[in-house]
């Protein structure tokens, strides 16, 4: 029982940070209808930055135990990115799918090069130890509390999304923008403005995962693509543009990704692909994606 | 102007004499020239630790020789470029050979890379040594007696010997075995080649899970609550790259380094990076052909580290003394053939110098079988945190020379490992 607690634990720390970006990528989906291949580069850049930060916070006394909240400090002050990028996805906004795959693409590769001019080419650790939150153990079960924070945090940050989306004012804003853009241009909508703030958020998500999963992991240039490509998992199995879709899909890959490996290490990218081939058979839109009429 | 058929073929004659190799010259002339060393190692990326390691021992080793004269009185000048996939190497390898003329090149960590790189050396004709890696696909040699290229000790020596120390301290308190290896041949190769030594000293075991984490993977929760959910009592890890300190870090959190004996073949790579605050006590360590902090290491040795602290502020790892151990066996055949020759040798007379050859490298003993295979000193122990580092280092620790360790010329290795006649 123990054993599968581990298992399921480690699937849903997977998924937690699979989520964070994944749900940054629907967003500026829903909204812009522009599919961002750099939301990789956001994931790997807040991990590169969340380390600096935080070593250089340490330096300065800050205590170990504000780990966390440091990192997520570093991402959200990271977001402050996402409106330079969106002003140079405005060229494309009008253009076909096409540009848009091209333009976030070539920012993808671009990142990369930015990441190892910035912090070179060999693979980065945070000093800070993520165990200085304790672990809760239990007969054979052990999890770090940090990895409880991060999915907790995950959550948090979905239901404050699901709530700021569904019942706020903006929110409803942002719905009516990415349901008909004239319309809500002719009403008196900001669209600028919205797809500026769309687009951050969405920026912010991506830089708060890789902040977060730093500690429990390390910073390298490849953790960009490797990213981009089990989140484009996840939007498949959830469906385009939806936010439940999302979370669900990142929960389906994180635990297929931890049970394969537990139980037949060889078939790990086999077994997500495969679900990945089935939903696009039965249900192209996806768990939670509305059919394209 | 009239051309006589004199004067052409004085001209022809000069002409050819000036496109022959530098080799036909005079001893004297030749030796006005610094000799050029090309050195192939990767600076950055997963493997920048070893490769970093390597390039500054080389960078000592010219020094001093310079200092000393050079090798066989001509100064030593290095080129480096660097190691990065078998494409992009083998063209810098060329470029080293064809535009920068080396006389000689060193390097290669990678085992794709010299597995790739193995034949274009023998068509350059220059006397080529490989750091690391091998011309093995799996264990099977795809190079066999080069002319021109000399490698480095299997890849499977370190695996060999931390399995034959494993039987020899725990035999009888594990049975319940697991793995976590890099995705690759050097991975699984290490990992067959414990259980095969396992299944030849009739060792009961079970293996309880293998995980093959691909190379550079950075994430290994899911990795570790499967070898949690194993609960193995043993687990044999080849991990080598930066990936180790991170899967070390999570099998602490994991509560793995308690429960389970570790036994790690290769992780003297990333020793530095191995803080006491993760790493355990009492782990099966292997540091390879080089423990900087060897007590009873030879006067180069200590002199080497010294330096090494003093100057980068870090402890060299294996990688330093396979760059070492290659310059200075070059060196000394070099130096051997051109007093044989009372001039600068030809490049065969250097080969024939090095077959067979030996040297006292910053690991200990080390030398050149005729099939041009290296053999040199193993080190492995168990690790132990009273130092004045922050990284564990060895406590009570095993030498082992390669003899012991690898297969002979010629031998297929899962049917030398049955019969080898292992001390221990």
């Amino acid at each position: 029982m123990s054993a599968f607690a581990n298992i399921l634990l480690g699937g849903v720390f997977h998924a937690a940070v699979l989520f964070l970006v994944a749900a940054g990528l629907q967003l500026v989906f829903g909204v812009q209808k522009i599919l961002n291949l750099a939301c990789g580069s956001f994931y790997a850049l807040g991990a590169y930055f969340g380390i600096t930060f935080t070593s250089f916070a340490a330096k300065y006394g800050m205590p170990v135990w504000m780990l966390l909240p440091a990192l997520v400090f570093a991402g959200v002050i990271l977001g402050a990115i996402g409106p330079v990028i969106e002003r140079l996805l405005r060229t494309v906004y009008d253009r076909d799918e096409s540009f848009q795959l091209l333009l976030t693409f070539s920012l993808l590769l671009m990142f990369q090069d930015i990441l190892r001019f910035i912090w070179g080419a060999n693979p980065r650790s945070i000093d800070l130890n993520y165990l200085v939150y304790g672990k809760v153990v239990f007969s054979d079960f052990s999890v770090p509390v940090y990895n409880l924070l991060v999915i907790a945090a995950a959550i948090i940050i979905a239901a404050g999304l699901g709530l700021f989306l569904q019942r706020t004012n903006y929110g409803r804003v942002l719905r009516a923008t990415a349901e008909n853009r004239s319309m809500a241009e002719a009403l008196g909508v900001d669209v600028r403005g919205v797809y500026a703030t769309v687009f951050t958020v969405g920026t912010m998500l991506g830089t708060v995962a890789g902040a977060l999963v730093v500690p429990t992991a390390a910073a390298s240039l490849d953790i960009a693509v490797e990213l981009v490509v089990e989140a484009f998992a996840v939007v498949v199995i959830g469906g385009l543009g939806s936010m439940p879709g999302a979370l669900a899909g990142a929960v389906v890959v994180g635990l297929i990704h931890a049970l394969s490996i537990a139980i037949y290490p060889e078939l790990e990218l086999l077994a997500t692909y495969l679900i990945v081939i089935g939903v696009l058979l039965l249900r192209p839109a996806g768990l939670f994606g509305r059919p394209v009429t | 102007m009239k051309l006589s058929r004199r004067t052409l073929l004085k001209s022809m004659a000069a002409a050819s004499a000036l496109a022959s190799p530098a080799t036909v010259f005079s001893p004297a002339i030749a030796q006005n020239k610094p000799l050029k060393i090309g050195v192939l190692t990767p600076r950055t990326g997963l493997a920048a630790s070893p490769g970093i390691s390597a390039l500054r021992a080389t960078e000592w080793a010219v020094e001093k020789f310079n200092a000393g004269g050079g090798i066989a009185g001509r100064k030593v000048e290095i080129v480096v470029e660097e190691e990065t996939s078998p494409k992009d190497t083998i063209e810098r390898f060329s470029k080293l050979v064809q535009q920068e003329q080396v006389d000689h090149v060193q390097g290669i960590v990678s085992t794709g890379v010299a597995l790739a790189l193995g034949p274009v050396v023998e068509e350059s004709r220059v006397l080529t040594i490989f750091w690391d890696g091998t011309t093995q696909d799996g264990v099977e040699e795809k190079l066999p007696n080069p002319k021109y290229l000399f490698k480095s000790t299997d890849n499977e020596c370190e695996a060999v010997m931390a399995s034959l120390l494993a039987i020899k301290y725990w035999k009888g308190q594990f049975k319940k075995i697991a793995g976590i290896n890099p995705d690759y041949s050097y991975g699984r190769n290490n990992q067959a080649a414990f259980i095969a030594l396992l299944k030849r000293f009739n060792i009961e075991h079970e293996v309880v899970t293998e995980q093959w984490p691909k190379v550079g993977t950075m994430d290994l929760t899911s990795h570790v609550a499967a070898l949690q959910a194993a609960k193995p009592d043993l687990i044999f890890s080849s991990l080598l790259f930066a990936d180790l300190p991170v899967f070390m870090k999570q099998a602490d959190a994991a509560g793995l380094t308690k429960s389970a004996k570790l036994v790690f073949p290769a992780a003297g790579w990333q020793h530095t990076a191995m803080k006491k605050e993760f790493t355990p006590e009492g782990m099966l360590f292997g540091h390879n052909t080089l423990y900087f902090d060897n007590p009873q290491a030879n006067p180069i040795a200590k002199e080497f580290v010294g330096w090494y602290a003093d100057k980068h502020k870090d402890y060299p790892n294996w990688e330093a003394d396979r760059a070492y151990f290659s310059l200075v066996s070059y060196k000394n055949a070099v130096e051997q053939a051109a007093k044989a020759k009372g001039g600068w040798p030809a490049v065969d007379d250097i080969i024939a110098a090095m077959e067979g050859s030996s040297v006292e490298s910053l690991g200990g003993k080390g030398g050149w079988r005729k099939d041009h295979i290296a053999d040199q000193t193993f080190i492995q122990g168990f690790t132990t945190h009273k130092n004045k580092y922050d990284f564990v280092t060895l406590d009570k620790f095993d030498s082992m020379y390669s003899t012991d360790l690898q297969k002979p010329a010629g031998a297929n290795f899962w049917e030398w490992i049955k019969t080898a006649p292992f001390k221990v």
